[in-house]
């Protein structure tokens, strides 16, 4: 079954293309990073995608049903971003059973599962903190139990660990992956970091200026990049970073 | 329909009702057909009205202004101790009504004032004015520039010192760079509020006509409404530049202070500039003072011994009905108007889209409307509707002649909190005003509690939209003054100030306190923070 389809997506403000008649699926329970430069049209697909901007032409389709016209509440999508957008004012367990309360009209079990999923991303020593509390992994940590605790049926990331520092990337880019594969669930990741995009997706998309320059297995795009786009973009990067090894310790790689 | 629609839609039809609909009905009421603006502008009156304003204006503007710069960069360039007390103190003039002010100095300077008896002393006319302007509107002055320093980087600072710039080029180059357009900005506004001002000069001005009291006189006295809104255009001018000034000049400071500026060392610097400090705010705290001293003296002049005849008189006089209509009219216009200048920020900061950015630009330019032309305005618009008369128009004038601020308030602060809340909200199923009432109106309550001082606060002392708008049954506090300054029962005026500033400093003392206690909690969340 096919999670989600997008089918000659465009969006133009005015003269300027922002996405091109773009078509691609995402199946069910893959984990899809959707990679490209800053400008190169990936947020605001993510924003299509989610229901927070309008396409001007094109459809999206989730299991086999049309939901281009429908509104963001209606999709079953949850997101996680950036800059986190906890609730400054509400704990940490407050700020995952908030919506899931008001969803299971049940105080008690809403607060029950919410702590299961706290549990889960290691946040369960941290109920009653308040998100200035917390560190950046922290935060992020519970931005994810927020939308995991909805039982959306695709989660989208928009540039999650920008915000981290390397180590802090690392740990949660593991987390990430291992809860993916325990709940199954269809994520989107949209990033701008080659190395994220290929330690945790089953394909990568890479995108500039509103077109898909290539979607693949991680393992094809870096073999075989399907033009010199693709091949500067997202080899040359790995291929410094193999070099100031290099430097470094002195041994060819 | 959705109600993020409704709401931007119900916010322009209550801009023009408000604004849009009194101005321009008022524009085109007036009687272009004979030679009466020929007749006016030509005329000796006007001719001296114009020029005594543009007098009087110009130098208390230039006084204001570097008065206010000098104390701002005291309070944030020297090691001058109690800088928050200090803050409040230069603040105090703002809590009484600009008659007051005149009132004040005719109580020191006047023929029998306090001052007068030890040197001769004839402040009736332009000095007055002058002097009353300057202390009614550097608080003013002194707010934009003081904000003006909060918002410099103070990292550029470091920077000039590492380049090796000296201190008047690093004034040069970084400050002014900096505070042009606060300095400009206070410039502009302080010149508008002192011209359109009739308090002032209609306390302490004698015989000098200015440009505002000489449309004061053709409205209350010769109910002449078409060459009152002839004069009104003129006062129009200073505030329509001001405000364009404001609204498309570019502002270099808009670093959130969080870089402290370390003071350097420098005793004398210190000395001097808190010995001038203290005197300013003296001047202030005596003048203020005179109040007191006139409202508890029996006579000034002949028996100055301790009595209470005058507040006997002004309670046996419907005080209690006074105090009440202003306590009425300020509390519904902070409620109202900070219901209504939020959801009018939610919708231009966090709602994007065409009639978003034209309802931020209708909202802010009733900043180019003095109250005195508002007021006559709605006098022209309104008084064959049912609300005139009422305390409905009141509350409405003094809305929307103070809601600019407020509302650039709330502009502000919603557009710092994060701006996924509501995409979050949309995803997770929580309903819109669920996620205001919960989240967005904690994160800015500290704003909606300034919002609503300042409107209590301005609606409290306020003469000037709502002075042809009263009757005997909704007339507020402050016009009593008027009536007791011009019939020179200056005891009874010096009571009715008192009154109004001991309310308005109980309002902003409750509020500091609850501020204060909230900050020393220690709340666990902090707002505004770029993290969150």
């Amino acid at each position: 079954m096919v999670s989600l389809k997008v089918e000659n997506l465009s969006k133009t403000y005015g003269k300027k293309t922002v996405l091109n008649n773009i078509s691609f699926e995402v199946k069910d329970g893959e984990f899809l990073s959707i990679l490209g430069p800053s400008g190169c049209g990936k947020t605001t697909l993510l924003k299509m995608i989610i229901g927070i901007e309008k396409p001007t032409s094109g459809e999206i389709i989730k299991n086999g049903k049309k939901i281009t016209k429908f509104d963001s509440s209606k999709r079953k999508m949850g997101i996680v971003f950036q800059n986190y957008a906890l609730f400054p004012n509400m704990t940490v367990l407050n700020n995952v059973s908030y919506a899931l309360q008001l969803k299971l009209k049940n105080k008690k079990r809403a607060r029950e599962e919410s702590i299961k999923i706290l549990k889960m991303v290691n946040m369960e020593e941290h109920l009653n903190k308040y998100p200035s509390e917390l560190s950046g992994g922290q935060m992020q940590r519970v931005a994810v139990a927020r939308t995991l605790a909805l039982k959306p049926d695709i989660i989208l990331f928009d540039e999650p660990m920008s915000a981290l520092d390397a180590d802090n990337r690392l740990v949660l880019r593991k987390e990430l992956k291992k809860i993916q594969k325990q709940f199954n669930t269809t994520m989107i990741y949209i990033t701008h970091d080659q190395e994220e995009a290929f330690s945790l997706s089953d394909r990568v998309m890479v995108m500039r200026e509103g077109n898909i320059e290539q979607l693949d297995k991680p393992n094809t795009i870096f073999n075989h990049p399907k033009n010199e786009y693709v091949k500067q973009f997202v080899t040359n990067h790995l291929i410094e970073k193999v070099r100031s090894i290099e430097r470094c310790t002195g041994i060819d790689l | 329909m959705k109600k993020r629609s409704k709401l931007s839609i119900f916010i322009f039809l209550f801009l023009l009702v408000s604004v849009v609909f009194p101005i321009f009905n008022m524009l085109l009421k007036i009687d272009w057909s004979d030679d009466s603006f020929q007749k006016l502008i030509t005329s000796t009156a006007f001719k001296n009205a114009l020029f005594n304003s543009l007098f009087v204006t110009s130098i208390a503007t230039v006084i204001s202004v570097s008065l206010s710069f000098f104390l701002a960069y005291t309070l944030n360039r020297t090691n001058i101790k109690h800088r928050s007390i200090l803050k409040l103190l230069i603040s105090l003039p703002m809590l009484i009504p600009s008659i007051s002010h005149g009132l004040g100095l005719i109580n020191l300077f006047g023929v029998n004032g306090i001052v007068t008896h030890f040197f001769n002393f004839n402040i009736i006319g332009s000095t007055g004015i002058i002097l009353g302007s300057i202390i009614y509107s550097f608080p003013v002055a002194f707010l934009i520039i003081d904000d003006g320093y909060f918002y410099m980087d103070n990292n550029i600072y470091n920077a000039a010192e590492v380049l090796g710039m000296n201190k008047w080029q690093t004034f040069k180059t970084v400050t002014l760079c900096y505070l042009k357009k606060p300095l400009l900005s206070a410039f502009f506004a302080i010149f508008t509020m002192i011209f359109t001002d009739y308090g002032v000069p209609l306390a302490v001005g004698g015989k000098y006509l200015t440009l505002p009291v000489f449309l004061y006189k053709e409205v209350i006295g010769l109910l002449d409404y078409s060459k009152g809104t002839m004069i009104g255009l003129f006062l129009l001018i200073p505030a329509l530049i001001s405000f364009l000034f404001d609204t498309f000049f570019k502002n270099y400071g808009n670093v959130d202070g969080n870089q402290k500026y370390v003071v350097k060392e420098n005793k004398i610097r210190d000395i001097v500039a808190t010995i001038i400090v203290y005197l300013i705010i003296g001047f202030v705290i005596v003048l203020l003072g005179s109040f007191i001293y006139y409202a508890f003296v029996n006579n000034v002049m002949l028996d100055k011994s301790f009595s209470l005849t005058h507040w006997e008189y002004v309670s046996s006089n419907n005080l209690s009905q006074y105090v009440f209509n202003s306590i009425f009219i300020s509390i519904m216009v902070a409620i109202v108007g900070t219901i209504i200048g939020y959801f009018s920020a939610y919708v231009t900061a966090r709602i994007k889209g065409k009639l978003s950015k034209f309802l931020h630009l209708l909202t802010i330019c009733t900043l180019a409307v003095p109250g005195i032309v508002l007021g006559l305005s709605y006098t022209i618009s309104f008084n064959e509707s049912f609300i005139y008369n009422t305390f409905v128009i009141l509350i409405m004038v003094n809305i929307v002649h103070f809601i600019a601020t407020p509302y650039l308030m709330a502009y502000n602060a919603l557009l710092k909190v994060n701006q996924n809340y509501e995409v979050v909200a949309k995803t997770c199923n929580i309903p819109m005003y669920k996620i205001i009432i919960d989240v967005i109106i904690p994160c800015t309550k500290k704003t909606i509690r300034e919002m609503m001082v300042y409107l209590f606060v301005n609606s409290m002392v306020t003469i000037s939209a709502v002075t042809f708008l009263f009757n005997s049954k909704t007339m507020p506090l402050s016009l009593l003054i008027n009536n007791y300054e011009g019939n020179m029962m200056l005891g009874e005026a010096a009571v009715i100030s008192l009154i109004i500033l001991v309310i308005n400093a109980f309002v902003k003392i409750i509020i500091y306190v609850i501020n204060r206690k909230e900050d020393r909690r220690k709340v666990k969340y902090e707002f505004n923070e770029e993290a969150i």
